[in-house]
Parts: structure tokens; C-alpha cells; sequence
């Protein structure tokens, strides 16, 4: 696992109907340095995005938080 | 924090095939079934019990409800319940078997040849018993039970006993065993699968559809699990008295109409709540179906009422009852339901590699508003009109009715042939990169 310096970048992706989280992440992981993380807050547990995670080369981990709401940390692998 | 799910584990969707193999079989047998009213009106014009009403009804029941409730359900519930489904082979062979019982059963149950509508729901059950028990195991797998799982596995539960009691009355013609009067135990099947299985999945996904795409939230926990739990005591009811022939199943025929009460209270309280005010057309069609389950109670309770005379007119709004239930509440809910799950699946297969990559079309570009608020109108027209003429046994105008609901089912069939169009021939254009991303949204 990478340890980075950076700052995380967060976004928020709550409040967006299915699919549009999955967007604005994908979309945003495309502009991600190679060494920062980022922490993408959705409504739900991202199911579909482990996959695609998975085949652009970046790892994730995600926890509920007390609002019910999910934070998945995503980094490069 | 606590749940964490990291790439790898065991928490994904399925693959998309599984679930559109299920969905395209049932829109061929909804158009199949349509079409087949229309040809012979009499069906719904005369008193349902025959071979061919009965042929017809399974038609809908297996070959389109089923088929296209089982297929969304391999793809909704590990997404609803975060939990991998536990097999997806065990869901083909169970399409295979499911496809192989529901057409044998229609063939045979038209030519009356009950020994072999026995084999072939044999056939059926072993594959809807492959269903149940992926399903329970994938339910083992959920993290936390919500009112959603309890609806679900309440509807597996219902869904078992619906086709045991079906197995039961093939069996009893067979061999003339059964002490219950014949169309008491068809009516009481009917109520198990139509009320356990379809009925109660609209209610326990509805907790989950409705807030996810109304963007709002369960606003009473304790209200939806109290209508999940009403509508199951009040169905263990109905059943036994239909069962029977009791004069109480008005009591318990009531016990679901409160717990359909309570299921409209949280609905309308989560619509109130909502973020997003214009509702999209496939929510329009969930909602409607929804709303009609209103008449559809007060006629059932009509139905029930004690002592109530079996006269042409009572015999003819028993199917308006079937027809209203069955296409109007459980058919209109799919169709909603469907457009919502077969755009993703296809935009999620083929478009989810190119996102940020490429220019990608968004999901509601995939099929057409104007169809999609077409076949809703028409669908209203022809429901009313169908039932109509149905009360009053009138065939002209039960064909003219059917017509118009399968006019509405080829916008629809054609609204999805778009949608599929972007498996075989995706729209892709080249990314025009906006500047780097800076951080906080």
C-alpha cells in the first residue's frame, strides 16, 4: 500500500441518482497524480466500481460511516 | 469504522447477461400474452375457470412476471443487500429449467393434459428451488437485515409455498385426492403467489428503488417493517380462509389492506422527503402501480365480503381482479422497474470501461422519453378500458382494450430494442480533458 504526502482528494458524490457517482469518480480518478489517494462519499456502497477499480489498476476500501453514508479510499495499486 | 470492503472481497454486482437473459425472455412472453387476448377476447369476457384462461395466466404469471422479477432479482439484491450473489451458475441452470417448465406448463395446461403440466412444473420448481436457495445464501451473506431483506426473504418464503400449492393441485386432478374444492384451492395458490411473491417484492423493493432514485430515505423504519409484517400475517390468513371457503378471509383480507396502508403512508412520506422533484417516467410507472393497488384492494375486499352471491356480474369483476392485479399493479410496476434495470445494465456493460476515457452517453440517453410517456398513457387506456368491458363481459371492446395494452407493450419492447442497440453498436466519442483535478468538491 502506498503511504502518500498528499493531501486526499475528496469528493462528494452523494446526493447524484445511479449511475452518476460511478461517473464522477471514474472520471476523476482519470486526473489523479500517481501518488495521492482519493476519498470519493456516495449514498451506497459502490458495488459496480470494485471491478472497474480493479481493471484500472487501483485499490479501494470502503467504510460506512455513522450517517449511513460510504467513504471508499482509492489509490493506485 | 466497521464494513470494509476492499477491491477483491467478496462484495460485487453479477454479470450483466444473467440478468437481461431472464428480462428479454419475459418481454417476449408479456408480447406473446398480449397478443394472445387480443385473438381470443373471450378469455377475459367469460368466467376463468378453463384450460385456456388458465394457460393464458401462467403465460403472464411464469413466462413474463416471473421470469422478468427473477432476472431483476439476480441483479437488485446483492446490489440492494451488498452481498454477492451466491452463484450465477446455478442462476443459468435455473434459467434453463425455468424457461423449460413455464412453456411446457402453458402448452400442456391449453391441451388439459395435466400429468404432463405436473412434469413440467416439476421441471419449473427444481429451477425456482435453485432460485430460493441462491437467494437464502446470498441473504446469509448480508451484513445487516433492513426491512428490504425481510421482505425478500418473506417473498422466497410465499414463492416456495405458491408452487408447492400449484404442484399440489396438478397433483389433485390427477388423482382426485384433495377435500378442497377445486377452484377454492386455485383462487388460494393464485393469492400466494400474486400477494406472497409479487405483490410483497414491489412493497420490499420499493423501500429500496424509491429512495435510491427519488434521491430520498426510508423516513420510518418501524412503519415499513410493520407493513412487511402485516401484509404476511393477513396473507397466512386469506390464504387459510380462501383455502377454506371461510367467511373470515374479509378479516384478514383487511390485515392486508392495513399493511398495504402503512406501505402508501411511508411511500408518500418518502416522496415528501425527496431531493429530486420531477420524477422520471420509470418512476411514474412504479407509482402508478402503487396507486393501483388501491382499487385492487377495495375490490378484492368487495370480493371477500361474506355470503356475497356468485351472479354474472360478481364472476365477471372476479377478473377484473386477476386482470387488474395481475397486469395492472404487478405488470405496470415491472415495466418500471425495467427502466430502470435494463438501461443500466446495458450502459454499465457497454460503457463502464470508457468512462473518463471517452465521451460516454448518459443513461437516459440510451432510450426515448417521449416512448417511454407514450406507452404510459396507452397503458392507462387500455387497463381501464380492458377492465371495463371485462365487468360487463362486452368482447369487442375487451379486444379493442388489449389491442391498446399491446400497443403499449411494442413501445416498450421497442423503447428497450433502443436501449440494446448500444450493446451491439456502443457511441463512444473522443474525451475532450478538462484541466487537472484540484481537489474538494
Amino acid at each position: 500500500m502506498m503511504n502518500t504526502n498528499e493531501t486526499p482528494v475528496i469528493l462528494d458524490a452523494r446526493g447524484l441518482e445511479p449511475p452518476q457517482p460511478l461517473v464522477v469518480i471514474l472520471e476523476a480518478l482519470e486526473r489523479l497524480p500517481k501518488s495521492a489517494e482519493m476519498r470519493a462519499c456516495t449514498d451506497r456502497r459502490p458495488l459496480h466500481l470494485y471491478a472497474l477499480l480493479e481493471q484500472r489498476g487501483f485499490t479501494a476500501e470502503t467504510e460506512q460511516q455513522n450517517d449511513g453514508s460510504f467513504v471508499t479510499t482509492i489509490r493506485h495499486a | 469504522m466497521s464494513a470494509k470492503a476492499s477491491v477483491g472481497t467478496d462484495v460485487r454486482a453479477p454479470s450483466v447477461a444473467l440478468p437481461l437473459r431472464f428480462i428479454l425472455t419475459g418481454i417476449g412472453a408479456l408480447l406473446t400474452g398480449c397478443a394472445w387476448l387480443v385473438l381470443r377476447p373471450d378469455l377475459l369476457a367469460t368466467y376463468h375457470y378453463n384450460q385456456y384462461v388458465i394457460a393464458a395466466t401462467h403465460l403472464f404469471v411464469l413466462g413474463w412476471i416471473c421470469s422478468a422479477i427473477m432476472g431483476s432479482m439476480y441483479q437488485l439484491v446483492p446490489v440492494a443487500l451488498e452481498a454477492r450473489l451466491h452463484s450465477e451458475k446455478l442462476a443459468r441452470w435455473h434459467f434453463a429449467l425455468h424457461v423449460t417448465g413455464f412453456v411446457g406448463m402453458v402448452v400442456m395446461f391449453q391441451n388439459w393434459n395435466l400429468k404432463y403440466v405436473g412434469s413440467f412444473g416439476s421441471i419449473l420448481a427444481l429451477g425456482v428451488g435453485l432460485f430460493i436457495y441462491n437467494l437464502v445464501r446470498t441473504l446469509a451473506r448480508i451484513p445487516r437485515w433492513n426491512v428490504v431483506a425481510f421482505g425478500i426473504a418473506s417473498s422466497l418464503a410465499w414463492l416456495a409455498l405458491a408452487i408447492f400449492a400449484g404442484l399440489y393441485l396438478a397433483a389433485a386432478k390427477c388423482w382426485s385426492f384433495s377435500p378442497f374444492e377445486p377452484l377454492a384451492q386455485m383462487h388460494a395458490h393464485a393469492h400466494l403467489g400474486g400477494l406472497g411473491f409479487f405483490v410483497m417484492l414491489i412493497v420490499a423493493v420499493g423501500y429500496k428503488l424509491v429512495p435510491m432514485f427519488a434521491l430520498s430515505e426510508v423516513q420510518s423504519a418501524r412503519r415499513a417493517g410493520w407493513s412487511i409484517v402485516l401484509l404476511n400475517a393477513g396473507l397466512a390468513g386469506v390464504f387459510a380462509t380462501i383455502l377454506f371457503s371461510s367467511q373470515w378471509k374479509i378479516v384478514f383480507g383487511c390485515v392486508v389492506v392495513v399493511g398495504l396502508a402503512f406501505y402508501w403512508l411511508e411511500i408518500l412520506a418518502i416522496l415528501r422527503a425527496r431531493k429530486r422533484r420531477n420524477l422520471d417516467w420509470g418512476l411514474k410507472y412504479f407509482l402508478t402501480a402503487v396507486a393501483l393497488l388501491v382499487p385492487v384492494s377495495a375490490l378484492g375486499a368487495v370480493l371477500a365480503w361474506p355470503q356475497l352471491p356468485l351472479t354474472p356480474l360478481t364472476a365477471q369483476m372476479e377478473n377484473v381482479y386477476g386482470f387488474l392485479a395481475f397486469i395492472g399493479v404487478v405488470t405496470f410496476a415491472i415495466l418500471g422497474m425495467l427502466y430502470k434495470v435494463v438501461p443500466f445494465l446495458v450502459w454499465y456493460a457497454s460503457y463502464s470501461k470508457a468512462i473518463g476515457r471517452g465521451k460516454v452517453p448518459s443513461l437516459a440517453g440510451l432510450y426515448s422519453p417521449t416512448l417511454q410517456a407514450t406507452g404510459y398513457w396507452l397503458f392507462i387506456s387500455g387497463l381501464l378500458l380492458t377492465s371495463v368491458a371485462t365487468a360487463l363481459a362486452h368482447e369487442s371492446c375487451v379486444r379493442a382494450g388489449c389491442v391498446v395494452l399491446l400497443a403499449s407493450v411494442i413501445v416498450f419492447a421497442v423503447n428497450i430494442g433502443k436501449v440494446l442497440i448500444h450493446l451491439v453498436r456502443p457511441r463512444i466519442e473522443p474525451l475532450v480533458l478538462k484541466p487537472t483535478l484540484q481537489g474538494v468538491a
